[in-house]
């Protein structure tokens, strides 16, 4: 079984969490048996908005818990007599959970492997699964029995995975490159691009029950591959040396192998359908993940707005400072210079690098080699100020540039010192003038955020990874985000158009709508 | 009586070009000072070396008997009290008519806004742009930005006033209305210093006029003597062209 489906998914879930905010509950002595785990593995658990099909309401939460894991723990604890709580919780906090009594078990599609054994124990095993190879019906590979049958054959399996390198037990086989994710692979596979790939059955249950194209090929006895019990087998994690242990094993020694293909079939069948049949998928998409698209706008806004405003500030500064005239004595010169050089060195850096490196360096980077654990939003909102501050820095200074020598004069020349020039005079000639180019590093900025998913911000793309990763639909997913961000882009777009209209006035001068404000002596009678 | 203003053995080079040889001259309070000769003979230079728009390569340059150049002595104090209208108008385009002609006076003078505001409005009164004291110079005719830039200098209440080719970039039906205003400011007894090749007005409202060639003054005297009687053959030939000309 896998560990970690990869890390979108993981991130996804960890998302879902903070949204979901688990309440804490304490370790009651008995009456309850309060499960943890993720409500997003399907079809080990998954959260649904009803109680349809035996659902389990989730603790502290209006949505319910649906699963194969859900139905092993109303088995688990109808023999414990004890009324199940479902909590939600997120992966890395189920461990903690467990060992400080938040939580009595843990049945998550959890693997019991050796390093968890360290620190929790584990029931007998729950759910046993087999890798299977999905193959065409109409190929030669429909009637394999075993894996000898697979000589020539192109397969692959999904990246990261231990399935990949099952393949390996396949003489002769051509392997194929690692898929990211099911979909992809259902899509290579029907188009003839591969013959097959390897899964868990549940995946094969779950295809094979979309598309009667396909077939799952299952192998008996020593046919399929070799297996290692820490990839395959689930099981629950307990507290140390917990009484119940014992009767939780024997519970689930009552429930046999049929029966729990029985559960499994089911929740195949009950999971969260990858597209919605009776409704419109962007209509689906909304309702399903309305509030994360909308958080991700937000992020994504905050983040290009903070940066433009900040970066703009930065700019600007930068601008003024360069712009001093070099006159005066020495010591003055040489400072002038000095700052000059540091600078231009900031621009040429962070113009000349990726924003996405910078980002890289500035947050794994700095925690690395300092230990400094930035807020990842207070890192997103650094590095797209400073890197959006140099892009500007040049713009403004060629716009203080541009404005005409004339108005640097007139101001001198009725006695103006170079700071009351550049603040009267100069700069608000110069913003406006780049107004333009500040409205399209804002646009720019709103769409180079997305390469702040380096560092796990949840902004825009960022959630669009981390919904796709969960519905599979990655084209529809993506489209919607693409959608979000041309709808910013463009309304922003008009939006300051509209203000700088707003800043310049009308093209025309109406004398007579203005004789009624002077107040010079002639208009009086 | 003492000059209010005077240039002693004023030169001023670009690099290697040599722009102004040897300048003097004294400026009395009250008096119109003209300054004519060709394009290129270094008379915008001599203006701009006045009011410290450039700085002069040598010699000395005298404000009611201080020397300007001296390291202590305060530019911009005295840049207020020496007003420039410049050929290109360069009102602050960021700025409307009415604060064109009170930034100077509530950031450099002080005054406050209500003070400043009075006298600008008498000024745009007196130029004839009262009734456009909020449109924005690029709303403007360049006549009548001409008109707000000498109202944005006078409303400096300065001691001396310079011009730089007032006129020039003007279209001739907007000249008269500048000519105007500034032979009403003459007439108020303000000390002007004027560039100008508007030959017909320099010989009416000029005390005393300078010819100016190839950066020396070849020669200077009084109105009637310059335009009437000139005495140098280059002043001759000048002003025969601009007679045949206008
Ligand atoms: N900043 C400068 N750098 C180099 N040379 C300059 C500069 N300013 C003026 N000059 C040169 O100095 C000379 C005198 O220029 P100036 O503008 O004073 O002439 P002018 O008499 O005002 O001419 P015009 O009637 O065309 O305005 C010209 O040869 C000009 O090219
Ligand atoms: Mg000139």
């Amino acid at each position: 079984m896998k560990q970690h489906r990869n890390f979108w998914f993981f991130l996804g879930t960890l998302l879902l969490m903070i949204l979901a905010v688990p309440a804490a509950t304490s370790h009651a002595a008995s009456g309850t048996f309060k499960v943890g785990m993720e409500a997003g593995y399907p079809p080990f658990n998954w959260t649904q908005n009803d109680a349809s099909n035996g659902a389990v309401k989730i603790q502290g939460n209006s949505t319910y818990a649906n699963g194969y894991d859900v139905q092993m723990a109303k088995k688990v604890a109808k023999s414990l007599n004890k009324k199940l709580v479902i909590v939600k919780t997120e992966w890395d906090g189920l461990q903690p959970a467990l060992t400080s009594g938040k939580l009595d078990a843990i049945i998550a599609g959890m693997s019991p492997t050796a390093q968890r054994r360290k620190a929790i124990d584990f029931t007998d095993t729950y759910y046993h699964s087999k890798l299977v190879i999905i193959v065409r019906k109409n190929s030669k590979y429909a009637q394999a029995t075993s894996l000898k049958d697979f000589k020539n054959a192109k397969l692959t399996a999904q990246l990261n995975t231990y399935h990949y390198t099952a393949l390996n037990q396949i003489k002769g086989v051509i392997k194929e490159p690692a898929m990211k994710d099911f979909s992809a692979m259902r899509v290579a596979l029907e188009s003839g691009t591969i013959d097959g790939y390897v899964s868990e059955k549940p995946e094969g249950i779950s295809v094979t029950s979309a598309n009667p194209n396909v077939k799952m090929i299952e192998f008996k006895g020593t046919n399929g591959f070799k297996t290692n019990p820490e990839d395959t087998d689930l099981a629950i994690g307990l507290r140390k040396n917990d009484p119940d242990r014992v009767k939780i094993n024997a519970a689930l020694a009552k429930i046999s192998q049929s029966e729990r293909d029985k559960i499994m079939d089911n929740a195949v069948n009950e999971q969260p359908k990858t597209n919605g049949d009776s409704e419109n998928w962007f209509v689906a998409i909304l309702k399903q993940y309305g509030n994360m698209l909308l958080k991700g706008t937000g992020v994504t806004l905050l983040i290009s707005m903070v940066g433009t405003i900040v970066g703009f500030l930065i700019g600007l500064l930068v601008a003024i400072i360069r712009t001093i005239p070099v006159a005066g004595n020495r010591f003055r010169r040489g400072l002038l210079k000095v700052v000059d050089w540091l600078l231009s060195v900031y621009i040429e850096v962070f113009r000349g690098t990726p924003m996405i490196v910078q980002a890289a360096v500035l947050y794994y980077g700095a925690a690395q080699a300092f230990g400094w654990n930035m807020d990842r939003l207070v890192a997103a909102l650094l590095i797209v100020s400073i890197n959006t501050g140099a892009y500007l820095s040049e713009i403004m200074r060629g716009g203080i540039i541009s404005v005409n020598a004339g108005q640097f004069e007139a101001a001198h020349a009725l006695g103006m010192t170079h700071l009351q020039t550049m603040t009267k005079i100069i700069l608000p000639q110069a913003v406006r003038n780049s107004l333009p180019a500040v409205t399209n590093e804002f646009v720019i900025n709103i769409k180079d955020t997305s390469v702040l998913s380096i560092i796990s911000v949840s902004e825009l793309f960022f959630t669009g990874s981390t919904i796709a990763g969960q519905n599979f639909q990655f084209f529809h997913t993506y489209l919607v985000i693409c959608l979000i961000y041309l709808v910013l882009t463009f309304t922003i777009t008009r939006i300051l158009r509209l203000v700088e209209r707003r800043l310049d006035g009308p093209q025309n001068y109406n004398v007579m709508a203005n004789q009624n404000q002077v107040s010079a002596p002639t208009d009086n009678n | 009586m003492t000059s209010l203003l005077e240039v002693n053995h004023l030169e001023k080079t670009f690099g290697t070009h040599k722009v102004l040889k040897d300048i003097n001259l004294q400026v009395k309070p009250g008096e119109v000072l003209s300054i004519i000769g060709s394009s290129g003979s270094g008379k915008s230079t001599l203006l701009r070396c006045i009011n410290l728009l450039e700085q002069p390569t040598s010699g000395a340059i005298n404000f009611h008997e201080q020397n300007i150049l001296a390291n202590n002595f305060n530019v911009t104090d005295y840049r207020a009290k020496v007003g420039m209208v410049f050929q290109s108008f360069n009102l602050f385009n960021n700025l409307d008519v009415l604060q064109n002609c009170t930034i100077g006076q509530t950031t450099v003078l002080h005054r406050d806004a209500a003070e400043a505001k009075k006298i600008a409005l008498e000024q745009l009164e007196t130029v004839g742009m009262a009734p456009y004291i909020n449109a924005k110079p690029a709303q403007l005719s360049g006549g009548q930005m001409q008109r707000v830039g000498i109202a944005r200098a006078v409303s400096m209440s300065p001691e001396v006033l310079l011009f730089d080719e007032p006129t020039s970039a003007l279209d001739p039906e907007m000249v008269d209305g500048v000519l105007d205003s500034m032979r009403a400011l003459a007439h108020t007894g303000l000390t002007m210093i004027l560039v100008t090749h508007e030959m017909a007005f320099a010989r009416d409202i000029s005390d005393h006029v300078v010819f100016m060639d190839q950066g020396v003054i070849a020669e200077e005297g009084t109105a009637e003597q310059i335009f009437e009687n000139p005495q140098e053959e280059r002043t001759k030939t000048f002003l025969k062209r601009y007679l045949n000309r206008v």
